[in-house]
């Protein structure tokens, strides 16, 4: 297993883009309730700029809400969220838009509108920084010469040059839309990089071109959170978060996640733990599966759901 | 390997098993039907009883009357009709997409102050009322209305539709841009995105092929209210059918009827084929 490199080596982090201000991170104590059950309850991270952090944990475990909490997305219960050394909780509507212009999040491949031409789903990785006059001019007639440009500079970047940018979205197949989605971070050049589940769905030669491109970005200073159901992919990360109910259940480097401490992180749900098999899940049938706690949140209750 | 437990005892087929809700909903549907009988004292026997009327209606229709100028007044009528309809079913969108677009609820930024939220709610609820006046009042009403305003004939026809149709597809319209998938319009909105961008980009390109088959759809609910306007004097074929019904010149009625029949059939097939062509 080859552990991803940047250019300037396995760093634990880099040096934040002296340009920018820094876009630390930093979680307090942050819990999220829906309902009677808490989703993420006290959860402690923080983060150097240019840092490079792997999430997993099982189905329900909080990851994706932990994701929504650092783009303000969904109401805090307590805690503090710190992004670049302001609370982001109390930034006022124009301060937080100028926040999240700085943060880049992909879903999967659900964040494309899927009606619009890939290109244009590119050229939206800068319509944080679009007046209204250029929102408009984009929409009537398309991103201006210099946008254009960058949007196909971005996909040839993911390996979908020529037509592509002109194509449907909805016409694409997924592994394609999911680099139409990093090539439109690619456009945006985010201070910090969300991406839930990228690599669901899609092929080893997708998986490493996007890890690449997301890799580029972090070179170039990002911060970048990648959430992941695959352990195997989470150990070439230099840093690795687990979570289990909502719980920071570990935390560090990729050589101490021992098997004993994995299989405390899925308990439950035996086809991931090592003792069941440490092959990728794929290869257990589905109805061979554990149906998970009841008790959990069902997935998509925090409007996102990882499959 | 083992199969997980199967023991569901509780789960049903596709009919619920009993309970208490069903049983209460069934009674009161029963409930609501026999005092909706007795209300309008509704008698089929009667229906088949005394048929003498019916019978010398439907006799007198035959031979319909195919004489030139009845052919002549059915062609300008259903004419005119579909034009009503068309320009109501126009008009009536273009006045809809603005109200639409103000009407609908986005929700709101998290931990958003309560003067954010005051000034997001005012455009919505005014919207909502109006197409509410919009749409609650009938197509009829709002023709009777027009006529007394304006005077007789196809203008106040058109108007009433156009009103009575930008309040239908206001709400219609409001309700697609609801139910545009989130994900899209979130992920701007995460981006940076304000107001008017993640509606130009992530709803509106979402929801514009549902707008095209609802303003189809409703162009054909227009034609058949066309048809009728002309009751109150607002133009269309529904005129000449009035009065062609108080000369009882029943054969005159029957071309007429069966002239909108057919044009309605034929808008009805168009729309339906064109919706069906339509690319989500």
């Amino acid at each position: 297993m080859t552990t991803w490199k940047s250019k300037r080596g396995n760093l634990t982090s880099s040096p934040p883009n002296p340009k920018k201000p820094s876009f630390a991170l930093s979680l307090k104590d942050v819990t999220v309730r829906f309902g009677y059950t808490a989703a993420v309850e006290g959860v402690t991270i923080e983060a150097e700029q240019g840092e490079r952090l792997a999430v997993i944990g099982a189905s329900g475990a909080g990851k994706s809400t932990l994701f929504r909490v650092l783009s303000r997305s969904v109401a805090l219960d307590e805690g503090k969220v710190v992004l670049g050394g302001r609370d982001l909780y109390a930034l006022s509507k124009k301060e937080l838009k100028s926040v999240r212009r700085r943060i880049g999040a992909i879903h999967q491949a659900y964040n494309l509108v899927p009606q619009l031409s890939a290109g244009v789903n590119v050229a939206l990785g800068e319509v944080g920084r679009m007046g209204s006059l250029k929102t408009l001019r984009t929409f009537f007639a398309g991103p201006d010469r210099t946008l254009a440009t960058k949007a196909e500079v971005a996909l040839e970047r993911v390996g979908l040059g020529g037509s592509m940018a002109g194509q449907r979205t909805a016409d694409l197949s997924g592994g394609q839309r999911q680099r139409v989605a990093v090539a439109r971070l690619l456009v945006q050049r985010p201070d910090l990089i969300l991406a839930d589940e990228p690599f669901a769905a899609v092929d080893r030669v997708t998986t490493e071109r996007i890890m690449e491109a997301l890799l580029e970005l972090n070179d170039e200073g990002a911060t970048l959170m990648v959430n992941l159901h695959d352990v195997e992919i989470a150990r070439r990360f230099p840093r690795i978060v687990a979570l289990r109910e909502g719980h920071v259940v570990f935390d560090g480097p990729p050589e101490q996640l021992t098997g004993e401490r994995l299989e405390v992180i899925y308990a439950g749900e035996p086809h991931r733990s090592p003792v069941a098999g440490s092959s990728p899940d794929a290869e257990v049938p589905r109805h061979c599966r554990q149906e998970p706690d009841p008790t959990r949140i069902p997935e998509g209750r925090d409007g996102i759901s990882a499959h | 390997m083992a199969s997980p437990p199967t023991s569901h005892p509780r789960i049903a087929g596709a009919i619920p098993r009993f309970s208490w809700r069903t049983t209460l909903a069934v009674l009161a549907i029963l409930g609501l039907t026999g005092w909706s009988v007795a209300g309008t004292e509704f008698d089929p026997v009667k229906l088949f009883t005394n048929t003498r009327p019916i019978e010398r209606f439907v006799s007198e229709m035959f031979p319909p009357d195919l004489s030139a100028a009845t052919l002549r007044a059915t062609f300008t009528g259903i004419l005119e009709t579909f034009q009503m309809s068309f320009l109501g079913a126009l008009l009536g969108a273009v006045a809809a997409f603005p109200l639409a677009a103000l009407g609908t609820q986005e929700p709101p930024t998290v931990g958003a102050s309560r003067g954010e939220r005051f000034s997001r709610a005012v455009p919505y609820h005014l919207s909502r009322f109006v197409l509410n006046v919009f749409r609650s009042v009938p197509d009829i009403l709002w023709a009777l209305v027009f006529v007394v305003a304006l005077g007789l004939g196809p203008f106040p026809g058109t108007l009433a539709l156009a009103v009575h149709s930008s309040g239908i597809l206001g709400k219609l319209y409001s309700e697609t841009l609801e139910a545009a998938p989130i994900r899209p319009v979130e992920a701007l909105r995460t981006a940076g995105a304000g107001a008017l961008q993640t509606f130009l980009f992530g709803r509106l390109p979402q929801a514009v092929s549902g707008f095209t088959s609802l303003t189809l759809y409703q162009w054909e609910c227009n034609i058949r209210s066309a048809a009728i306007l002309g009751f109150v004097g607002a133009g269309g074929i529904g005129q000449q059918i009035l009065i062609s019904m108080n000369l009882f010149n029943y054969p005159k009625v029957a071309t007429l009827v069966g002239a909108t029949i057919i044009v309605v059939l034929l808008v009805d097939r168009f729309s339906a084929a064109v919706r069906r062509r339509l690319v989500y």
